[in-house]
């Protein structure tokens, strides 16, 4: 019965919708963690010492988000091959003008979060915290140097930024289409679910993308 | 007030289901505004008949906007350019003198092209045999007013019915999904009190069928709800995604 | 041959109670043994397939659609009759029958009739158990509404959908027996020939319209569903597809044709715009209730209606029937628009219209109340004229709607053609002369529902069926008459077309075979009709070839055959002197000018037999006797 259900073209596609859900709550999370910033190096520091000493639980909290990482990729791109496999033969006049921007680009936008998730990583998770990048005015400042010194680079911070736009446009389309995909809609709240939609998208993507311009206008000519 | 208009198409022409098809230019000279798009077809292919060339084949019936039997892609939008109007409802009074148009079939893997503009929409019947229904007997039945049902929800299940089965939702979804369909023969009878006895069966049944047709997956840009004749609505699709996944988790 | 109806005997009200008690029945582990095949998918034909496969016969259907959906059942708008007396205003199944058979201006059979009015309730029912969407009131249960000129609110109605509801109910349950695998389902194929063995109905040929190829199916019963012929008159409100084919290849075979000239015309339709168009739309008559009809009272007033003033307007319905006024019957109100337009004071570029001005009641009852009450026919009417009727008078013509004659049948609905039976409008037998609004969807899904799942069993079970298939020498003889019939039409290329020849037809029979019938027009036709026919199988060309999806063929195929039927629809109209229901003679009118019926000579159903193309058919005459009702003459005034 599982089986059929998550082989069958709304298994999948509410498979994508849930997985989905889970990173947009991870992002949520994950943003209201980079929040601490704001409270200067010790706290920002001692808020990334707290998650490490979870130990094992954050080894399996990371286990279950890279596995739903992989859900979610996995099964948009079924949904994807078979999409483009039902139409064997398009359309030679334009068709979809109608489409909204971030639904034209979902797939671009989830490409350009793929990649930036690899960058981001190798940037910040993976990174030795302890090396001379992280040092400022002779202060080893941790993590908080670390993610300091990677948005002086102006290349990476402008990557980030427009990983962070990716982000908007990926899940102003997403969370009304997950509501929907979830049986979620009444004719009274289709206009206020996109207009949520657009809100939390939009929302989260300026709330990450404010931190590294924090970082350029204000920390950085602190600590240099 | 009438005009003529003198109009170039591009017509998608195949000989059948094996042949590759291509585009040919006709020229439509002399079309008065006030006929009907399928009319000034007639017209064109009247004269491609005395010229001895083949008529451009293409589906077509009641004329009324009813049957469902007529549609084709007109400059990329299935049925043309005016809402809620079906091909043969559409009239020429919407096109500008020295227009181009460009005709195609509705396309998708689920509905190939028999000829020219005809495609075949057998899926359709495929997927209502498996659960577009309410199994009931003829005779037998208890009076008609023996079970009230709420005028609304009544309503609400008319608005799903009223879909003609046209496949203009598969035509302009950029998936050629057939959720709009589904959805709307799902809603009809999940609605009412008759049909709520079965939905769960139906709602597997038919989405079973669906995806074996060949049909795509629904990404919710909601291209088919602009492009229905009838305004069938995409909460349909929401009620079906609902069920679907209600009866996935319980079985009936 | 003498006409047996086979009427049973007894009470007018028990006649069916007893004639179903007297039908023979078939075993049900025999049942599956029965091929029955049945042409036609719309009310009639998809609800004798669904019925009859639930039975446990093998039930083969056939449709010249992509799909059985389509068939032009589902076009009626306004509703579905039904003696229920929901609304406790004095229904019942005996007024039901008594306005059906006074509608019908008394040329029906008064025990087909009250059969209809007794199964009607069940219809309701039935389509209710199946999902079928009827209006509801805020309590919950069915609304009612009055249609037509009735004078108790019977009719149940979907929207302005009530045939597309109910076609799609009865295709729900094909679709049902069609997932079962008792249902063989064949769209896109086209009956050209019925085949008889020993004078007995066994099977059919149809062309399959994808790959041109023509296949024989043999069964135990034929069952034609096949609606009716509109078309012969090339612009009617019938779909494009609609056709008289099967019936007529059935009359050609021995099937009596009853009653041709009842034909019936729609008062008010959108007009004729010009010579490219391909069919008329109906507009709901509902309109009527709250437009007033009128012309200019001067000859060839080209004024625009606005500035038209009151003085210089005839409401000629409200003039001349003071008490009915804009709601005199059908077939009154479309021929008093002939007249007017006869006598050169039509409107609109062709002449051939007359006005439907809402202006007085958007004064009387405002804006608001008008777009409520015709909100979504003002919307079609603009979207196919462009023209807003709250800003300029509505303009409508009457046009061929709805055909009354058909096969014979008799009460089991059995044609002359021993086990070929026949359903709906293809058949002649419960509307006599005129139809009333919202009985023919009744009639559609009574012959399927509740009608022929018992007397085909009868059928079945009263003779000895011998076992054949299609290996037999009349399939292939049938076979052979079609493709040769197939490579002539191919082979003329002619220099006009296939539309060309129907559109002439079409003018020729609605002038004179049409609103208003004289001696001498038909007599005319009757010269006519074989010239274009002949004309029609020197000079007409159709393109492509015989083995492909090939629209042009298949129109020529049926434009051939209404260039035959036409012959007989005129001799029909010809011999009937008197006026009545659909049918008016000039010849035959009171003082007044109204329709004069003339019961001494033509009470009877006048059935025609084949005898060859071109060639005078014979009349045959069932006679037409009323027990339980007086005959009276309609009067509007």
């Amino acid at each position: 019965m599982l089986k059929k259900y998550f082989s069958s073209s709304i298994g999948k596609k509410q498979t994508v919708a849930v997985t989905g859900f889970m990173l947009i709550l991870f992002l949520i999370m994950h943003l209201a963690g980079n929040c601490f910033i704001y409270a200067g190096p010790e706290t920002f520091n001692k808020y990334a010492a707290t998650l490490e000493s979870l130990g094992p639980v954050l080894k399996l909290i990371e286990w279950a988000l890279t596995a739903v990482f992989a859900i979610h990729i996995a099964f948009t791109a079924m949904v994807v091959i078979e999409n483009k496999k039902s139409r064997p033969v398009g359309y030679a006049a334009s068709h979809y003008k109608e489409r909204s921007l971030a639904t034209r680009l979902m797939p671009y936008t989830g490409i350009i979060l793929l990649v930036y998730i690899c960058t981001h990583l190798f940037d910040f998770t993976f990174a030795d915290t302890t090396t001379a990048i992280s040092i400022f005015q002779n202060h080893q400042l941790g993590l908080y140097g670390l993610v300091v010194r990677s948005f002086m680079n102006p290349i990476k911070l402008v990557w980030y930024l427009i990983a962070m736009s990716a982000v908007g446009f990926h899940l102003s389309h997403a969370i009304q289409s997950l509501l929907q995909t979830f049986g979620v809609s009444h004719p009274a709240y289709t206009s206020f679910f996109r207009k949520l939609s657009l809100g939390l998208g939009v929302g989260i993507a300026l709330g990450f993308s404010i931190i590294p311009l924090y970082v350029w206008f204000y920390i950085v000519p602190t600590l240099i | 007030m009438n005009e003529t208009l003198h109009l170039t198409l591009k017509v998608w022409r195949q000989k059948d289901g094996h042949s590759k098809g291509h585009f040919e230019t006709y020229k439509a000279d002399n079309i008065d505004s006030h006929a009907s798009f399928l009319e000034m077809l007639d017209v064109v292919n009247d004269r491609l008949a005395i010229q001895g060339i083949e008529p451009i084949a293409f589906d077509h019936d009641c004329r009324e906007g009813i049957c469902g039997a007529c549609g084709a892609v007109i400059n990329g939008r299935a049925h043309g350019p005016m809402s809620r109007t079906t091909l043969c409802q559409l009239h020429m009074r919407n096109f500008n003198n020295n227009d181009t148009i460009v005709i195609e079939p509705f396309r998708a893997k689920a509905l190939p092209v028999v000829k020219d503009l005809v495609v075949d929409r057998s899926g359709f019947d495929r997927i209502l045999s498996k659960g577009g229904f309410v199994s009931v007997r003829t005779g037998g039945t208890p009076d008609a007013n023996a079970t009230p049902i709420a005028k609304t929800k009544a309503d609400l299940a008319m608005d799903a019915a009223q879909c003609i089965g046209c496949a203009a939702c598969v035509a302009a979804c950029p998936n050629a999904a057939a959720m709009l369909f589904v959805s709307a023969k799902v809603s009809h009878l999940a609605l009412l009190p008759q049909g709520e006895v079965e939905k769960k069966e139906r709602v597997t049944n038919m989405v079973a069928q669906m995806d074996q047709e060949g049909f795509g997956n629904c990404s919710n840009e909601y291209l088919c709800e602009a492009a229905c004749p009838k305004g069938i609505s995409i909460t349909n699709i929401a009620r079906m995604n609902r069920q679907y996944l209600a009866s996935s988790v319980i079985p009936a | 041959m003498s006409l047996n109806s086979n009427i049973p005997s007894g009470p007018l009200s028990d006649k069916w109670t007893e004639h179903k008690f007297n039908l023979k029945l078939v075993n049900p582990a025999n049942k599956r043994k029965f091929t029955i095949i049945v042409v036609g998918t719309g009310l009639a034909g998809a609800s004798a397939a669904a019925s009859l496969a639930e039975l446990g016969y093998n039930v083969l259907n056939f449709c010249f659609q992509d799909t059985p959906r389509r068939a032009h059942s589902i076009a009626a708008q306004g509703g579905i009759n039904a003696a229920k007396n929901y609304p406790n205003d004095g229904d019942s199944v005996h007024r039901l029958f008594y306005d059906t058979i006074k509608g019908g201006d008394f040329r029906a059979r008064e025990a087909n009739v009250h059969r209809l009015a007794e199964v009607s309730n069940n219809i309701i029912d039935q389509c209710v158990a199946q999902g079928v969407p009827f209006a509801r009131e805020y309590g919950g249960l069915l609304d009612n509404r009055s249609f037509g000129g009735a004078q108790v609110s019977r009719t149940f109605y979907a929207r302005g959908q009530t045939g597309q509801q109910l076609l799609l109910g009865a295709y729900s349950a094909l679709m049902k027996e069609v997932g079962k695998g008792s249902v063989k389902l064949f769209p896109r194929r086209e009956m050209m020939e019925l085949v008889l063995v020993d004078g007995v109905a066994r099977g059919i040929i149809i062309r399959n319209l994808v790959t041109g190829q023509l296949e024989s199916y043999a069964g135990d019963a034929v069952i034609l569903a096949t609606g009716g012929y509109s078309n012969a008159y090339f612009l009617s409100t019938n779909a494009m597809g609609c056709n008289v084919t099967a019936a007529w290849r059935a009359h050609k075979k021995g099937a009596f044709f009853a009653n041709p000239c009842y034909t019936q015309i729609h008062p008010t339709c959108i007009p004729v715009h010009g010579d490219y168009q391909s069919k008329l739309t109906l507009m709901s008559e509902s309109l009527r209730n709250d437009g007033r009809v009128w012309v200019p009272k001067q000859k060839g007033d080209k004024r625009s209606p606005a500035s038209i003033p009151e003085a210089d307007r005839d409401y000629y319905l409200e003039r001349k029937y003071p008490s009915f006024g804009n709601l005199v019957p059908r077939d009154l109100a479309s021929r008093n628009a002939k007249t007017v337009c006869d006598e050169g004071r039509g409107v609109g570029s062709t002449g051939l219209a007359v006005y439907l001005d809402f202006a007085d009641s958007i004064k009387r009852l405002g804006h608001k109340v008008i777009q409520e009450r015709y909100g979504n026919l003002f919307e079609m009417y603009e979207r196919i004229t462009g023209s807003d009727p709250f800003k300029e008078p509505m303009m409508i013509y009457p046009a061929l709607h709805y055909t009354m004659g058909g096969l014979w049948v008799d009460y089991n609905l059995m044609s002359t053609i021993p086990g070929l039976h026949v359903l709906g409008e293809a058949n002649f037998s419960d509307h006599g002369a005129n139809r009333l609004g919202a009985s023919a969807l009744m009639q559609g899904l009574a012959d399927g529902y509740f009608v022929i799942p018992y007397t085909v069993g009868h059928y079945l079970a009263s003779q000895p069926i011998p076992k054949i298939d299609t290996s037999h020498p009349a399939f292939k003889a049938a076979e052979l008459e079609t493709s040769t019939r197939i490579s002539q039409l191919l082979s003329i290329k002619g220099k006009r077309t296939v539309d060309d020849f129907h559109r002439e037809l079409g003018m020729l029979l609605w002038d004179k075979c049409g609103m208003g019938r004289t001696e001498e027009g038909l007599q005319e036709a009757l010269v006519k009709i074989p010239q274009i026919r002949e004309e029609f199988w020197q000079n007409v060309t159709v393109t492509g070839s015989e083995g492909e999806l090939n629209q042009t063929l298949e129109r020529a195929g049926r434009v051939a055959d209404f260039l035959e039927f036409a012959e007989v629809l005129v001799t029909d109209a010809l011999h009937r002197k008197e006026s009545c229901g659909g049918h008016f003679r000039e010849e035959s009118q009171t003082p007044e000018g109204e329709a004069l019926r003339q019961d001494d000579t033509f009470c009877y159903v006048g059935a025609w037999e084949f005898k060859g193309v071109g060639q005078a058919p014979v009349l045959h005459k069932e006679p037409l006797t009323f027990e339980a009702v007086s005959l009276s003459q309609r009067s509007y005034k």
